[in-house]
């Protein structure tokens, strides 16, 4: 909204509003579906529009990353679980409310009264300060990969860390089976 | 470290007027070339096959495409009376669409100026267009997941299972594979990846380990012989596409066929110097040249060699391409550091 005010641009707020409710939307219908295939779809869904205002935030790369990774690659491991499990899943809150239920719901809570918080501080003009932006390197590759490997190295090199013990893991978890069957 | 160049540097932008009249032009194109693909590839396999092919509608069965068409269009769509029916009839048009907009990133000639309007050699220039490539090309393999598993049939659900592993063990090595190009052309842009190699070289060179593995992943992506388990006709009778009939059945073709076209030209852009070549007035016919060289070779393989055994597929996949692909990228960008 306030990129529209800015630029003016009646096509990047139409965007902005399809792209933010079909957000709300598919998420919404992740957790409504009892169907876990149509869930897995919508999550895909999600993903997608979420590029979308990535877009419009000038992030092309962040956005292609975004829909190549998670939404072409990793969501095609979910179908292809579900769909050869197949089966359907219990209903939500079925059995009454389970101790993750419960935690879902508090950590959803602090998210949105977080959101709500920033919401307001932005409003009163208390975080708003003028970015710095170089318009030809801004988004891009180069500047995303300089970032990376300077002001924000360390987090980096812990995220890969988590997910080579990741990959460890499943190797091992698969191997053990293996040995079982 | 070489100067950095502006992203799109030197580039005009041009009326979207011209824009949208290419992307019609460069779509009819492509189904065009589709629809006599079809028509090449079974006169070459029977050739190979010391047969005749197709030979009875119109002079040397040039007609074919159409009249297949036609009757594809005349004929019932079944629909299978448990199908999901929003699924079952998205997912054909999803892998399509996502298919013929692939292509519109692809450079296929320097640019031109006609009275005083500027016109781009590709449909639209964005500075990731090799990303965009595989995220757009990632999400048409929905179409075939989704509308395998929307037939509610067991052929067409094994079908789409073998399309979801092949095409997550194979994209990886795929982009691994252009990883190499990226790091010698400096760019993610496929244009500026062009014009560095008239620069210097072209980089099937270098790059000859990349390009294998570009091929292979490539064939395997686009469901071709010898990977075609996705649609093993002995085994699956038809595949994810088994309970799909008349043009939905078509849309699917449509999709794996211009799949195959753009991977060949991408593999044209990124090792074979895109629309560069010896005369250079001849520009998008240099690149046509050589689109057509690669999709011989697409059918040759199909003509030579016999299905991979599914433990074979996910071997090569896995415990070949992708090491080798690792190390090709790491020694790529050693050499491009230390040279």
């Amino acid at each position: 909204m306030i990129l529209a005010a800015d630029a003016g641009n009646i096509l990047v707020w139409i965007v902005w509003v399809v792209a933010a409710f079909a957000c709300i939307g598919s998420g919404i219908a992740v957790i409504s579906f009892s169907n876990p295939f149509y869930s897995a779809l919508s999550l895909i869904g999600n993903l997608a529009s979420l590029a979308a205002l990535y877009l419009l935030l000038s992030a092309e790369f962040v956005a292609a990353a975004q829909v190549l990774v998670y939404a072409g690659a990793v969501m095609v491991m979910f179908l292809f679980v579900i769909a050869y499990l197949g089966g359907q899943a219990d209903a939500p809150w079925a059995g009454g409310p389970s101790w993750q239920s419960i935690a879902a719901v508090c950590a959803s809570a602090a998210l949105l009264v977080e959101v709500i918080v920033v919401i307001g501080l932005k409003s009163g003009g208390r975080l708003s300060h003028e970015a710095t932006v170089d318009s030809a390197f801004y988004g891009r590759p180069y500047q995303i990969g300089t970032l990376f490997l300077t002001d924000h190295l360390l987090a980096f090199e812990i995220t890969s860390i988590v997910l080579l013990i990741a990959a460890v893991g499943g190797v091992i978890l698969g191997a053990h089976s293996r040995e079982t069957t | 470290m070489p100067a950095l160049p502006a992203p799109g540097a030197g580039q005009v932008n041009e009326v979207w007027w011209i824009s949208v009249i290419k992307a019609l032009v460069i779509i009819n194109l492509l189904m065009l070339t589709f629809a006599y693909m079809t028509w090449v590839e079974r006169k070459v396999l029977a050739r190979m096959q010391l047969r005749y092919g197709p030979n009875r509608a119109g002079p040397f069965g040039l007609l074919q495409p159409i009249a297949d068409l036609v009757k594809l269009i005349r004929k019932e769509s079944f629909f299978p009376a448990s199908a999901v029916d929003i699924l079952y009839i998205g997912a054909p048009v999803l892998s399509a669409f996502t298919a013929l907009a692939v292509f519109s990133v692809i450079p296929f000639g320097p640019g031109w100026e006609v009275n005083g309007w500027t016109i781009n050699g590709e449909v639209v220039n964005v500075p990731i267009s090799l990303v965009l490539i595989f995220a757009l090309s990632s999400l048409g393999i929905y179409g075939f997941i989704v509308g395998g598993w929307a037939s509610d049939s067991k052929y067409a659900l094994l079908g789409s299972m073998r399309t979801c592993a092949q095409m997550v063990s194979y994209e990886v090595s795929l982009t691994f594979a252009v990883l190499g190009v990226v790091i010698m052309g400096q760019s993610l842009s496929l244009v500026d990846i062009v014009h560095k190699q008239a620069e210097t070289f072209w980089f099937f060179g270098p790059q000859f380990v990349g390009l294998l593995i570009f091929f292979i992943a490539g064939v395997a992506e686009t469901n071709r012989p010898p990977f075609d388990l996705p649609e093993a006709e002995t085994e699956l009778v038809a595949g994810y596409h088994t309970e799909y009939s008349g043009m939905r059945f078509g849309l699917f073709q449509m999709g794996e066929y211009v799949n195959m076209i753009t991977l060949s030209a991408l593999a044209v852009t990124l090792f074979f110097g895109g629309w560069y070549g010896p005369y250079a007035p001849l520009g998008p016919l240099w690149f046509l040249l050589k689109l057509a060289v690669i999709l011989f070779v697409f059918m040759w393989l199909r003509a030579t060699l016999p299905r991979l055994r599914y433990d074979q597929l996910m071997r090569l996949g896995w415990k070949m391409l992708l090491p080798l692909a690792t190390i090709n990228a790491v020694v790529t960008a050693a050499l491009v550091v230390a040279l």
